[in-house]
């Protein structure tokens, strides 16, 4: 039977074996990295975004992030509307800055979560919470229902709130909250 | 849902200019491409598109330009889109709640862009209220805001209105102890003059005392006995109530279609028939014993203080309502909040204890021991931390709210004092007084609590009659026709979706004879659940009939069609109870040797005689003493004993081992003998049995016939057969597994 000083030091011990298994995971991932050499995105007629890699032109792509709230810059699927993948971004800064500008663009797009600058007002009532917020997007007025699974935590500090229509809102840092709107936003974690 | 939103007149001019016809549709596309708010509009007109906002068009196009008009949800968005000489271009974007609003125009779009008939069935339900714009309480159509208590209470009145015999016996008991719990004080009183300190020059009255503090005694008997009384009374009346209510939930939830039950969630509807009667129950009673007691005490002993002594009363009375509100306010808002923070750590903690300890295997399969250790030190830190806070806090906070609602006392006994001192009062008129100024706070401190309360109530009521009033959607006709089913099935033109504006199956024309097996194919979403789900008629067509040797099943009794038609679902359920009381509940009058034919013939006798106790063994919730694949055998047992002319078999198979498949399969080609079976298939020796196969491919009947004649046409069903025959090739040395097809 391990002794809790053994258990705690067997972690340590473990971190360095993963180091020889990734390279062998890299291989078997098979990751086809797009980079500004091989790849070639420009913003179409209709608005949306098309990649020429390898020679083969997508005429309407969509960027999907890994990590959407902690990392949107690295890690990028790009793929067409069937859901094939093209190829994945390891960062963008392997473009040049007006691809960059673009690829930021088109998450933009996809990802709508407005970040609430300041919160207004927040009535609860009969499980739902009545809200009124500035964002980023503009004055929002939106509802949440009562019950945990409305507001979650996706870091420590980073807190994204679902709408009954399924609107999302971000706060980037729940910490920054000035007391009373931190009292507000407890209610319906 | 509101598809014809209004413009400003702006708005409007400039849209009608550029559609060049009356606007048609015009819905908001709220959300600029570069995520800002707008008060942007979408229009359609007759052969034109524009997207309008301050009175500017910003946006405009030929309808007939474009195709495959669609509304795609993004994260948090939704965006339509559309096909453009051969690419795909962007239209307008909006937030998350005009949803199914693009769905139905992108619809539209189509249609007018194919120049089809305009096909919308719009009768999705608006999910916000009409007054004031706020959402629903889901599964009804009460908006929280605008709901009427008084209306809500009308509805439980009438339904309560049967008890009334018990209602009066409780209130007149009421009354009765009211009355008495005020007579207290007053018997105090005159034993205190009478006996204890009588007035100057007055000689103590020993009849007086005796009197007295029989009286007291007797109040004391009476009052209790009037309590018991009516404790019972009030327990049988709200239980009743309640009884009545959880019946007509339920009758109900029986007799609605499948659409709506399935729209709910189980545990919603457990709840409303459960807690929300309780609910009920419990406001009935607390309503009808303590809050009008409460009432009347206050009422009748504020009148008495007045007639005391209006002085002493109004220093009572005036900080009461203030004492009361602030006991309040500190319950509600500083201490709530702390319970309700601790309360969250606490449930943060056990979700995690919970994982941990229900997922020990894998904690240990991954060496993580040390780290959830680590986690439980925090979390753990975390809990102490805030229970030392909260309790530090409500031990301070406690004996604060209970001071100052003594603090009333020792004013009256300051002030009376000061006045008996004075000879304006003597002690036994003192002593009344406080006994009456006692009786107030509880009550001013009670009743503050009783909107909040009264609230809850009010949406427990609604829920619970919500779907009392639910309309089934799927009706019988006036006049239903009894039909014996022989088995021909004919689908003649039938459109359908769950959602309207989102049709899962589309121009379905299909003949099936009597007594044919035909095999159901498709990628998963082709709508093959769909086709079945029409047949038992739990959904209505959009548009279209489906006959059964050439009558509509819309004008057959449901339970009547029903009873005729057998299913054997992918997921099986079977009730708790005996094994054979699980398959006669095909047919509850089928004798103990038909359940065994039954058995036999579903290849489930062998192992049913094997267990212990045999037919009788009991099953635990949903079976799961037994494998899945004696499951699904009780399964099919359970629709041979019915008999049907019309089987049913949807992925009956799927997820089992190589012999209890072979069992099964051996079972139905027994069972499907004669009878009409329509069978989703993805194994290929379920597929080779059938006489015809049907494949779906995105909602719309793409090829028909036989195995063989499939397989020379080279069509989708060709790619399928091979895809599979192709999996198992490359899996070498092992018996052609057949596998469920994934796109």
């Amino acid at each position: 039977m391990k002794t809790t000083e053994a258990l705690l030091e067997t972690e340590t011990e473990t971190k360095g074996n993963s180091e020889a298994s990734g390279r062998e995971l890299e291989n078997a991932a098979k990751i086809h990295y797009l980079t500004g050499s091989n790849a070639k995105f420009r913003k179409t007629e209709g608005n949306m975004l098309s990649v020429t890699a390898d020679g083969e032109t997508h005429p309407a792509v969509y960027v999907h992030c890994s990590f959407p709230h902690t990392n949107r810059t690295s890690y990028l699927s790009i793929r067409n509307i069937d859901n094939k993948e093209i190829g994945m971004i390891r960062s963008l800064g392997d473009f040049d800055e007006a691809t960059a500008k673009l690829l930021e663009e088109q998450m933009q797009i996809r990802y709508f979560c407005p970040e609430i600058t300041k919160v207004l007002s927040m009535k609860e009532e009969f499980g739902y919470s009545y809200w009124e917020a500035e964002t980023t997007a503009g004055v929002c007025r939106f509802t949440v229902r009562n019950g945990g699974a409305n507001a979650k935590l996706v870091t420590a500090v980073r807190l994204v709130i679902s709408d009954v229509n399924g609107n999302r809102f971000v706060i980037p840092d729940i910490g920054k909250l000035g007391d009373k709107e931190y009292r507000m936003v407890e209610t319906i974690m | 849902m509101n598809l014809n939103y209004i413009l400003s007149s702006e708005d409007r001019q400039a849209a009608e200019l550029a559609v060049g016809s009356p606007i048609e549709y015009c819905i908001p596309a709220n959300l600029s491409i570069l995520s800002r708010l707008s008060a942007g509009y979408f229009v359609i007109g007759e052969q034109h598109w524009a997207y309008v906002e301050n009175g500017e068009v910003l946006e405009r196009g030929a309808i007939a330009d474009a195709g495959e008009y669609k509304m795609v949800p993004l994260v948090g968005s939704v965006v339509l889109e559309a096909e453009e000489a051969g690419t795909k271009r962007f239209i307008v974007r909006a937030t998350m709640e005009h949803a199914a609003r693009f769905g139905y125009l992108a619809g539209v779009l189509n249609d007018k862009a194919a120049q089809r008939k305009v096909r919308i069935f719009n009768n999705e339900e608006e999910r916000v209220c009409v007054e004031c714009g706020g959402s629903l309480i889901p599964g009804t159509r009460a908006c929280p805001r605008c709901m009427s208590k008084a209306a809500a209470f009308k509805r439980l009145f009438s339904v309560s209105k049967a008890r009334w015999g018990g209602f009066a016996i409780a209130l007149t008991v009421l009354l009765a102890g009211a009355g008495i719990a005020l007579l207290n004080p007053y018997l105090l009183k005159l034993l205190i003059n009478g006996a204890l300190q009588p007035a100057e020059g007055e000689a103590s009255s020993m009849t007086v005392f005796y009197w007295a503090i029989g009286g007291l005694v007797a109040c004391l008997l009476v009052g209790e006995l009037m309590s018991l009384i009516r404790g019972r009374v009030m327990a049988k009346v709200s239980s009743s109530i309640a009884a009545d209510l959880r019946k007509l939930v339920f009758d109900k939830t029986q007799s609605l279609s499948l659409g709506f039950m399935t729209s709910q969630r189980a545990g919603d509807m457990m709840n409303r028939i459960t807690s929300d009667t309780e609910r009920i129950r419990h406001l009935i009673q607390e309503l009808c014993t303590t809050a009008i007691f409460q009432l009347i005490i206050l009422v009748s002993a504020s009148i008495l203080l007045f007639q005391a002594d209006w002085r002493l009363a109004l220093i009572v009375l005036l900080p009461a309502p203030i004492v009361a509100y602030m006991h309040m306010y500190i319950w509600k808002y500083v201490l709530h909040k702390l319970f309700h923070k601790l309360w969250r750590i606490h449930d943060k903690a056990n979700s995690f204890l919970h994982d941990v300890l229900s997922g020990i295997r894998v904690v240990k399969a991954f060496g993580q021991e040390g780290r959830e250790m680590k986690r439980f030190r925090e979390y753990n830190g975390d809990f102490a931390a805030m229970t030392i806070k909260s309790e530090r806090l409500f031990s301070i906070l406690s004996p604060i709210t209970n001071y100052l609602i003594q603090l009333g006392q020792y004013f009256v006994l300051l002030l009376g004092c000061n006045m008996i001192l004075n000879n304006q009062m003597d002690v036994g008129e003192l002593i009344q007084f406080s006994t009456y100024a006692a009786m107030i706070f509880g009550p001013i401190a009670w009743l503050m609590f009783m909107p909040r309360w009264i609230a809850n109530a009010v949406i427990s009521i609604d829920r619970i009659f919500s779907v009392i009033d639910e309309q089934p959607e799927v009706v019988d006709d006036k006049e239903p026709v009894k039909h014996p089913i022989n088995g021909g099935i004919r689908f003649q033109n039938v459109y359908f979706g769950y959602k309207s504006y989102e049709p899962v199956l589309k121009n379905v024309n299909i003949d099936i004879r009597q007594g044919e097996m035909i095999g159901l194919v498709g990628h998963s979403g082709s709508g093959k659940s769909t086709l079945i789900n029409l047949i038992s008629r739990f959904y209505d067509c959009n548009e279209g009939a489906i006959l059964i040797d050439g009558v509509d099943i819309r004008s057959m009794k449901q339970e009547d069609l029903r009873s005729q038609i057998g299913v054997v679902l992918q997921e099986t359920f079977l009730f708790r109870g005996s094994i054979l009381d699980n398959i006669r509940y095909a047919r509850p009058e089928a004798t103990d040797l038909e359940v065994i034919e039954a058995a036999r013939v579903a290849n489930a006798h062998t192992f049913i005689i094997n267990l212990p106790d045999g037919y009788d063994s009991l099953l635990e919730e949903n079976g799961n003493n037994l494998s899945g694949g004696e499951r699904q055998r009780l399964a099919i047992a359970r629709a041979v004993l019915k008999d049907p002319k019309i089987l049913i078999l949807d992925e009956a198979t799927a997820s089992l081992d190589i012999d209890t498949e072979m069992a099964i399969q051996e079972a139905l080609q027994r069972v499907t003998k004669g009878r009409t079976t329509i069978a989703i298939a993805h194994r290929l020796s379920t597929l080779r049995s059938v006489d015809r196969l049907i494949v779906l491919e995105k909602g719309v009947v793409a090829e028909v016939g036989s195995h063989k004649e499939l397989m020379e046409k080279q069509g989708i069903y060709y790619m399928l057969i091979t895809a599979q025959r192709g999996m198992s090739k490359s899996v070498k040395g092992q018996p052609q597994l057949t596998a469920a097809v994934e796109p």
